[in-house]
């Protein structure tokens, strides 16, 4: 069931600036990059450290949470064997964002073409059906609110740190954490703390 | 009420944001600490090469040798895996009849699907309907799976050490051997050898389980105290509800009915439960073994109850299943609580 959202002054703010550059912190994952594509398994190792939890919330919001981690695998795999493909090592964290998405899509259109398994398998830990239900609620947000709130919530990331991942601006991310709270208490039917 | 605790977790907390990280937080990427995923070979990147004129020829046959060298090594960082029955999901793609699974993904069976595992050269691995499990490494000499769930059936032909298998209540070792091995929902399991040897460990606690034994496994213990399939089925009872038991009272009342069950092929379970009884109970359990198989020479009842190694390691050894030594080199096998 889609939720009708009320777009317009809660527009999501998804657009990357043009010419952003890493933010500091990150002035290496340029060198980085170019020792990943030079074939550096250790550097790509410390790109995997950086982007694993921003390339799981965004497969999180989109997919079933059993095939996830497994998707994870995939995407960094693939940003892997298409690195030479980035002009701008820059641009690094919207390229493999973007990877992720494209890879929830194919991903989503395969399992129509196979059999149905349940939504979420049991295995592990239990996790909590009011937990699955929140997830349930994030999942029908906006796209950028849905992913921002993921990679705060579940994974954790300050809005810093997500803003130099996603390369989106500081304000943005903040844009959408308000907004996306915002919605997401609606949502569940929460009244704000004052 | 600001924003700043949604933003970093600064200032006044949240309740709504605290309470969805709270629940939310059990989501988070298992993989953020796991290594990154085995590497294929990145593409050759064929519009440079139009400008290496006359040295084509010979670029070219490095960069097959290269080539050869880069498939062998991306083989050898996967298993060939193919579909017995039904059809097992390999990461998110269905496989049909032969695959390969790399480091990093995971198996899936449904109801109705199986599938077999081909462990580099030395075994196979069946994977039994209903089971999901990773391959987590595999290399010259070490590989390892992770079973979540489900079943898995292991025929290994390899020194001891080289194939294990983690499970949320114990890490299973091969020392040269075929086995079963079961996790539940929860994370308990059942290993039954049905050759050689496994070792199962968790937290330090381990348990040595040879050919015709099968020993539980529990998710906050680690593994139980191994015993014989042919045993008296009322002392295998007693000797789980022994093992999962917190209360003192109904340990030892446990333990006596092990005791009183335990028969002449049952030293080796015995021998396990030197070092995990309490220390009151500690007497009975070295009596009842010493009535089962004699202290060899050189060893002292006093020196078993304070848990001498030396001494434990001589009575193993009379066990006739190997010497204590030769399990040392690549794992001890003292249960917890032994001196070394």
């Amino acid at each position: 069931m889609e939720h009708v959202l009320e777009i317009g002054r809660l527009y999501p703010v998804l657009t990357v600036p043009r010419g952003a550059t890493l933010n500091s912190g990150r002035g290496n994952d340029a060198a980085t990059i170019r020792a990943v594509a030079a074939g550096d398994e250790d550097a790509f190792s410390r790109l995997y450290a950086g982007y694993v939890r921003m390339v799981h919330a965004i497969l999180l919001g989109r997919v079933p949470r059993r095939d996830v981690d497994d998707l994870v695998q995939d995407v960094f795999i693939s940003a892997y064997t298409r690195i030479g493909e980035l002009r701008d090592a820059a641009a690094f964290g919207g390229w493999i964002a973007a990877i992720a998405r494209n890879r929830a899509t194919d991903y989503l259109r395969q399992s129509r073409e196979h059999v149905e398994l349940p939504e979420e398998l049991p295995g592990g830990d239990p996790i909590e059906a009011e937990t699955l239900a929140i997830l349930d609620v994030v999942r029908k947000l906006p796209e950028a609110y849905r992913e921002t709130l993921l990679m705060r919530l579940v994974e954790g990331m300050s809005g810093n740190e997500i803003a130099e991942r996603t390369g989106l601006t500081p304000a943005s991310v903040r844009v959408n954490l308000h907004r996306g709270m915002k919605l997401l208490r609606e949502k569940l039917g929460w009244q704000r703390h004052e | 009420m600001s924003d700043d605790y949604l933003w970093d977790g600064s200032g006044t907390p949240d309740p709504d944001v605290q309470r969805l990280e709270a629940l939310l937080g059990r989501l988070r990427a298992p993989l953020a600490g796991a290594p990154a995923p085995s590497l294929p070979a990145q593409p050759i990147r064929w519009r440079t090469l139009r400008y290496l004129g006359p040295a084509l020829a010979t670029a070219a046959a490095v960069l097959v040798m290269i080539g050869l060298t880069l498939r062998t090594t991306r083989t050898a960082s996967s298993w060939e895996v193919a579909s017995l029955a039904g059809q097992p999901r390999v990461g998110s793609s269905a496989l049909a009849g032969t695959g390969r699974i790399a480091v990093g993904q995971t198996l899936v069976t449904d109801g109705g699907s199986q599938a077999r595992m081909t462990v580099g050269t030395i075994g196979q691995v069946t994977i039994d309907t209903n089971t999901r499990v990773r391959l987590v490494a595999t290399r010259d000499g070490h590989h390892q799976l992770a079973l979540e769930r489900g079943t898995l059936h292991a025929v290994i032909n390899a020194p001891p050490g080289q194939f294990v298998v983690n499970t949320p209540s114990a890490t299973a070792t091969d020392l040269g051997c075929a086995y079963t091995l079961h996790v539940d929902e929860d994370g308990a399991g059942y290993l039954s050898v049905t050759s050689g040897w496994v070792a199962l460990e968790l937290h330090g606690r381990e348990s040595l389980v040879p050919v015709g034994a099968s020993c539980r496994t529990d998710a906050k213990l680690g593994p139980g105290t191994p015993s014989y399939d042919d045993a008296d089925a009322e002392m295998r009872r007693a000797l789980d509800e022994f093992d999962l038991a917190r209360d003192p009272t109904a340990r030892s009342n446990a333990l006596r009915v092990v005791l009183d069950h335990a028969g002449p092929g049952d030293a080796m379970t015995l021998w396990h439960l030197i070092a995990r009884v309490d220390a009151g109970d500690r007497a009975a359990v070295v009596d009842a073994l010493a009535e089962l198989l004699p202290m060899p020479a050189g060893v002292t009842r006093e020196a078993v109850l304070r848990l001498d190694a030396a001494a434990l390691d001589q009575w193993w050894n009379a066990l006739g299943l190997g010497e204590a030594s030769w399990w040392r080199n690549f794992k001890a096998p003292y249960p917890a609580g032994a001196s070394r």
